[in-house]
């Protein structure tokens, strides 16, 4: 087998791994919990939690029912089974089914996080390596300088002056993913979601207003999440093309009498991306974060609206609802490891000792 | 003797960079507010958890501008803000000091000892650890409130001990899932680092003479592994911090007051009629404080890089 489909089929390999061990992980928490108050993650739809006492008869048979006396390995594979089903529980809070709301708002952060990295991934790899080439120099400082800056601004400070500048200051952009007249078209003009990320569906469906529309509400997030995001890029691209180019083959590639930006960007980027990718995919975990923080503060109703609603709703009434923060707690692993997955193919495409052997067999 | 001559030669290489003083100077600041917090701003009501200082009538709803009295002024809920800067920066020392030492010390027991004994315990130890990468600390709060904090009252929801257990401990839910999630970058790096030395020839004149494998781990290899871990602790003390206030943001109950404070006014600051410093006096405090307890730790921790890191040495 090629070693790029070796490579591929290994890392896909680890999604299943990782995820019956993050899964066994959190179900061993939510073992600690007795059995009586687990009995709430299995209510019927639409029973009101404020209704059921601790000595209800209901949850007595809902324990027999669910088999919440089991030893773990068991509920574990019991409650495994149901996940992969779809059968994600029923958020007594949102009054929802937890996975397909989850699903409903997937493609929001979706196209949030696209936009952010097309603007963060090249930027970031190019500041990087132009101020790795000229070590030293004035640009080299200034790139340090506001990298570091960038990454110790935390993100909500970050989104904060974003509104106060953008939104309360100049009034260019607006809050929320679509303003309320582009919601009435949409309702009226028998609006097809063909992708669920506005800015694509409103071209598909010839209203490149709402195209706009969409551009200027993700204007912002986009923006908040990419500074972040790209202080840490250039960091980890500058830090490998550096290295890259204290090697010998570089000085050949010069003695060759190879212009500066042949032996840059044809031989040392090149090489050093595949550090650069395995290093970005450490810092995927707190993209995620950095992803939902953005969500919550420009009122972009992505995924994190499920926990947020969750969360909310269940303190203000005080009801006991883990069944949509456990389900957030397994998509979320899920949407890391995809990520890393995407990491993991561009390194297949940008690896010439994968890539090469594999076009030649 | 020898350890203190040590000691003085890594100090001495750390202060020689200017920005490692200034780095020093700040934390300096925040340590001496945080131990002098009681006689800065004391605390009204003993009984009250200290943090947090109601002056003024709550009924008011609106953030007071500094007067003379007030350094600072108030925040919406009638907070002084100048007692929730100087009590935060003693929370934000403890969460610091007390996540990052418990997971340092997780980490690299987890890291060192499966990279010495190598093997399948190797292979399980990482994987656990980069399945742990894969999980954002966020999360671990979500689900560790959701199960075990929650407001119902006893007689509807059965209650579980954990959080009482805890309580005992000193500890908060917020610092224990920062604990479990903190760990991993120790463990690789502690991991790493003792792969590679094990073979070396001390560690093998060492076994010769008998020495059992917890001898040579912990009184051969682990001093000489301690230096880039004491750096990461340093960079990570200010990103627990600035990670608890982002827990606030998600109303998942960050325990340092000027995440708690900027969280619960983030509608007021943005200010009114369009100018963003119209309540200045709440904003601008909380935020330089995160920001520069941060960007302090992260320089100490780059000033510490250089001195205690042998190739860097001039």
């Amino acid at each position: 087998m090629p070693p790029a489909v070796l490579f591929l089929l290994r890392r896909l390999l680890l999604v299943p791994v990782t995820l019956l061990i993050i899964t066994a992980a959190l179900y061993a928490i939510v073992m600690l919990v007795p059995p009586e108050r687990r009995a709430y993650l299995y209510l019927p739809p639409k029973v009101n939690p404020m209704d059921v006492l601790a000595d209800d008869p209901l949850l007595q048979s809902l324990i027999e029912q669910h088999h919440l006396r089991d030893p773990y390995p068991v509920q574990y594979l019991g409650w495994l089974g149901r996940l992969v089903q779809g059968d994600w529980g029923w958020s007594l809070a949102a009054r929802r089914e937890v996975l397909p709301y989850i699903l409903a708002r997937t493609p929001v952060t979706v196209e949030l996080l696209l936009y952010a990295s097309l603007l963060f991934m090249p930027v970031g790899l190019l500041t990087g390596t132009l101020a790795a080439a000229r070590r030293g120099s004035r640009f080299d400082h200034g790139v340090q300088l506001i990298t570091s800056i960038g990454t110790s601004i935390p993100a909500f400070v970050m989104a904060l002056l974003m509104m106060a500048v953008f939104y309360i200051g100049l009034r260019w952009f607006p809050l929320d993913r679509i303003s309320d007249s582009s919601k009435i078209v949409m309702d009226t003009i028998d609006f097809q979601a063909h992708t669920g990320l506005l800015t694509i569906d409103g071209l598909l469906n010839g209203r490149p207003d709402i195209t706009l529309d969409a551009l200027r509400h993700l204007a912002m997030p986009a923006f908040t999440l990419a500074i972040a995001q790209w202080a840490t890029v250039s960091r980890i691209s500058r830090t490998f093309v550096n290295e890259e180019l204290g090697k010998d083959y570089i000085t050949v590639a010069h003695g060759k009498g190879l212009k500066q930006r042949m032996v840059i960007w044809r031989h040392a980027v090149r090489n050093a991306l595949v550090p650069i990718l395995t290093t970005s995919a450490l810092s995927v975990a707190s993209l995620v974060t950095t992803l939902y923080l953005v969500e919550v503060l420009f009122n972009f109703h992505g995924v994190s609206d499920v926990f947020l609603v969750a969360t909310s709703q269940a303190a203000q009434f005080g009801t006991f609802d883990p069944a949509p923060a456990l389900g957030f707690a397994v998509y979320t692993v899920f949407i890391v490891l995809m990520i890393m997955l995407v990491l993991d193919i561009l390194q297949v495409l940008v690896d010439p000792r994968l890539r090469e052997r594999f076009n030649r067999s | 003797m020898n350890f203190l001559r040590r000691l003085a030669y890594t100090l001495r290489r750390l202060f020689s960079r200017s920005q490692s003083v200034i780095a020093a100077l700040i934390i300096a600041a925040f340590t001496l507010a945080a131990l002098a917090a009681p006689v800065l701003s004391p605390p009204r009501d003993p009984r009250q958890p200290p943090g947090l200082k109601i002056v003024g009538r709550q009924s008011i709803g609106v953030p007071q501008p500094p007067t003379a009295d007030l350094r600072l002024g108030t925040t919406s809920e009638q907070y002084d803000v100048f007692h929730a800067l100087v009590w935060g920066a003693r929370n934000a020392l403890r969460l610091g000091f007390v996540v990052a030492i418990v997971s340092a010390v997780i980490g690299t027991l987890v890291g060192s000892i499966s990279g010495y004994a190598g093997g399948w315990l190797n292979g399980i130890a990482m994987r656990l650890s980069d399945a742990f990468l894969a999980f954002p600390a966020v999360i671990g709060v979500l689900v560790f409130t959701r199960l075990f904090y929650t407001d119902s009252p006893e007689w509807m929801v059965p209650p579980t001990p954990i959080p009482g257990l805890l309580a005992d401990l000193g500890l908060n839910p917020v610092m224990v899932t920062l604990m479990t999630f903190s760990w991993m970058p120790y463990a690789r790096l502690s991991n790493a680092t003792i792969q590679q030395i094990k073979h070396a020839d001390y560690v093998l004149a060492a076994r010769s003479v008998g020495a059992r494998p917890r001898r040579i781990l912990f009184r051969h290899l682990l001093p000489n592994i301690s230096a880039p871990l004491i750096v990461l602790m340093a960079r990570d003390m200010g990103g627990l911090v600035i990670l608890d206030a982002a827990f606030s943001f998600f109303q998942l109950g960050g325990t340092v007051e000027w995440g708690q404070l900027l969280a619960s006014n983030r509608s007021w600051l943005l200010g009114a009629n369009g100018n963003p410093l119209t309540y200045w006096w709440m904003a601008v405090p909380f935020t330089v404080a995160l920001i520069l307890f941060g960007v302090a730790w992260s320089m100490l921790g780059e000033g510490l890089n250089e001195a205690l890191n042998p190739r860097s040495r001039r």
